[in-house]
């Protein structure tokens, strides 16, 4: 092995010197005589096919909890991430304290986010509140989590379910089979067919669910995103929430957008550096997005149903967080009331009048009010989990998430860890 | 017909009397300046009003002549004057004696008034015409008349700073108000204004608890919150903490005050410091103290 290695490294070093040594990067490749631009087009393209039962898109807050239990649960797995980590806002955007996990005294999310929460904290040497405690503020209870830790475990984590990651791909086209969908994903020098009983679109903005043709909701004005940055002190991963820059008009919804998000959050910040004199200590790679699209369900959750703690018949995870509506002039947010502890009903993961297709993040079914609670990273988690159970239960028995009997989605929850709404009489 | 003279000893005891419990009537006045809610001192100053205003009753029916006498005097118009000028600026209490009234105390009688009787306690807080608020206390099961618990009333600024001291308990076994107390002291001392104008120690905005009241900007004011400290002092259970959150952009006329937790020290980075728990079994009768606490603010 270590000769292995050591003689791909001299292989490196030469090839390296060799095209120094020469006049151009075409008169190395064509001096190596066995690899020309036709030959690497053919060995990236050769249309990578996959068969699977689940497909999972982003692997952002629910994407990656959505494959882990999809995986868990037997399911043949394939998550495509349009960027190069896991993690989403958790990682990418900078935002390393994924919401609350508790509410009133008690943890009310937990599964398989909560178990990556732990243990990068554990393993980071970090401290995680005690729920018992009455947080001041509403984010106090928060848990900080090192983004750079958490990235790799949830990597770790896909592959010991068996989840296959194919990471800087998106869907360009998908269609309908008998057995479900057909989707074609791009990525730089990778073109994959893939056969999938089952999507969970987790992109945030139901991307999918877009190119589908299924009703999405959207705002005329959406909230402002967030580029997360440090100045003059060095970032402590795990311990501090990085400084933040609004970025009005941050737009998920495609590269284009994405891309104009970005560089107006990093002229944002190279205008305060300039401003403040200050040195430039961190910058995330990516703004943090708050809202595009929506999904029109099969239900929608209303703002009253969000405050008043509704528990939904159909109801698969718990969410918990203010109203937390961004604007121009800032944010207010307005704190539920005593013992309120919202829920997610299956049927707002589900687009109206879909099959095979189902949605965790905050993407979800819900009003703009309420989608401002429930988009916050804890809660994309418990419905990554819950939509992940539900779309590998339907894969196996050739079935569309709505039709799996509940019981068996909530049974497969607990056996992984979730905390499942009960409904109170 | 020779109408009866009372008899001199009579007349010479109601006279005493009557100077006695003006000296009481005096004294338990200005210690009410300092002692604002003392039940003893407050309890004094109004039952002895009774006995003073009975006995003028019998010192005027005793000296009748001489009170007609009076009538025909001009000293008895300039009296009546001055008296009625102080009567009306000490009732309507125009800023300066506002001001004077502020330094009773923590705060002055002018803005507060503090009630208990066998069904609760009312706190009334005026710190404006226009802005009048009363917090009605219902005693719980609990509740020892004879042996009432210590009480404190506070409010806080949305970083959970305590900005202002409605009530200020006697004595000690209060130890979430004290800390909340203590950090303001200390934010005061480091500040070194005065009390009503610190600001900036925190990034949770003014200390000024007329910012949070009655804002100049409505439009832009932040909520705050109520809060009471109850303890019972001979039970070895915990005090325990209820609140409710203040919001002048949606202003309700009545609101419950709502259980919060039980207040527990810990250290921080070697720093005393006291958070609320939610409550556990380890909290019992304490539970009993309160029945129930509504909140009115009359905004005019």
């Amino acid at each position: 092995m270590m000769n292995e290695q050591t003689d791909r490294r001299n292989f490196l070093q030469k090839s390296l010197l060799g095209t120094t040594g020469l006049t151009g990067i075409g008169a190395s490749i064509t001096s190596t005589g066995s690899v020309t631009a036709e030959t690497v087009s053919q060995a990236a393209e050769g249309e990578i096919r996959d068969e699977v039962d689940v497909l999972v898109v982003g692997g952002g807050t629910a994407g990656h909890v959505a494959a882990i239990q999809a995986g868990r649960n037997g399911a043949k797995t394939l998550l495509v991430e349009r960027g190069a980590q896991l993690g989403g806002m958790t990682t990418t955007g900078g935002v390393s304290f994924p919401g609350l996990f508790d509410a009133w005294g008690k943890q009310v999310i937990a599964g398989i986010g909560w178990e990556l929460v732990k243990e990068a904290v554990e393993l980071d040497g970090g401290k995680l509140p005690n729920f018992a405690k009455v947080p001041q503020r509403h984010w106090m209870n928060q848990v900080y989590v090192n983004q750079f830790l958490y990235a790799i475990l949830a990597e770790e984590k896909c592959e010991q379910a068996g989840v296959t990651i194919a990471y800087h791909e998106f869907p360009a086209s998908v269609e309908k089979t008998m057995g479900g969908w057909q989707v074609d994903c791009v990525g730089f020098g990778t073109r994959r067919r893939v056969i999938c009983k089952q999507i969970i679109d987790c992109t945030g903005g139901a991307e999918v669910v877009g190119m589908m043709g299924f009703s999405r909701l959207r705002e005329e004005e959406t909230q402002p995103g967030s580029m997360l940055f440090q100045l003059g002190e060095a970032n402590n991963p795990g311990r501090h929430q990085l400084h933040r820059l609004y970025v009005h008009g941050a737009d998920s919804s495609n590269s284009r957008t994405v891309t104009k998000a970005n560089m107006t959050g990093r002229k944002s910040v190279l205008a305060k550096l300039r401003k403040e004199k200050k040195r430039l200590m961190h910058l995330q790679p990516e703004a943090g997005f708050r809202e595009s699209y929506r999904i029109e369900g099969e239900t929608i959750i209303t703002v009253n149903d969000y405050t008043s703690g509704r528990v939904f018949e159909d109801a698969v995870s718990n969410a918990f967080y203010p109203v937390d509506l961004h604007t121009k002039n800032g944010v207010k947010p307005k704190p539920l009331k005593r013992g309120k502890v919202p829920t997610i009903p299956l049927r707002a993961l589900v687009p109206k009048g879909s099959e095979n297709v189902i949605v965790a993040g905050r993407c979800v079914s819900s009003d703009r009010l309420a989608n401002s609670g429930l988009r916050v990273q804890a809660s994309c988690m418990g419905m990554g989990q819950a939509a992940g159970a539900a779309a590998s239960l339907a894969a196996k028995k050739q079935t569309t998430p709505l039709k799996v009997p509940l019981a068996e989605i909530h049974a497969l929850l607990k056996e992984h860890g979730a905390i499942v709404p009960v409904k109170r009489s | 017909m020779r109408k009866t003279e009372p008899s001199g000893l009579r007349r010479r005891t109601t006279s005493l009397l009557t100077a006695l419990s003006f000296v009481v009537l005096a004294v338990s006045g200005v210690l009410a300046f300092f002692l604002p809610f003392s039940i003893e001192v407050v309890g004094l100053h109004a039952l002895m009003g009774f006995v003073f205003v009975g006995l003028i009753g019998i010192h005027l029916f005793n000296n009748v002549r001489a009170m007609k006498g009076y009538l025909r005097s001009r000293a008895l118009w300039v009296s009546l004057a001055i008296t009625s000028a102080f009567g009306l600026l000490f009732y309507f209490q125009p800023a300066p004696i506002k001001s004077l009234l502020g330094l009773s105390g923590n705060f002055g009688p002018a803005m507060e008034r503090f009630e208990m009787s066998e069904d609760g306690m009312v706190f009334q807080y005026a710190p404006a015409a226009e802005y009048r608020m009363e917090l009605r206390v219902k005693t719980g099961s609990a509740y020892d008349l004879q042996n009432p618990p210590q009480v404190a009333i506070w409010l806080e600024n949305q970083g959970a700073y305590h900005i202002k001291t409605l009530l200020t308990p006697e004595g000690e076994g209060l130890p979430y108000w004290e800390f909340k107390h203590a950090g303001w002291e200390r934010a005061k001392a480091e500040a070194g204004k005065e009390p009503d104008a610190v600001s900036g120690p925190t990034p949770n905005g003014s200390f000024d608890p007329a910012d949070y009241i009655l804002p100049a900007d409505a439009e832009n004011s932040t909520p705050y919150k109520l809060l009471i400290e109850i303890n019972q002092a001979d039970n070895d259970q915990s005090s325990l903490v209820y609140a409710v959150e203040i919001d002048n952009l949606d202003p309700s006329t009545y609101q419950l005050l709502e259980l919060v937790g039980y207040p527990k020290r810990e250290d921080e980075d070697g720093k005393e410091a006291w958070s609320l728990f939610y409550v556990d079994a380890s909290v019992g009768s304490a539970l009993e103290l309160i029945d129930s606490a509504l909140l009115m603010i009359d905004r005019r």
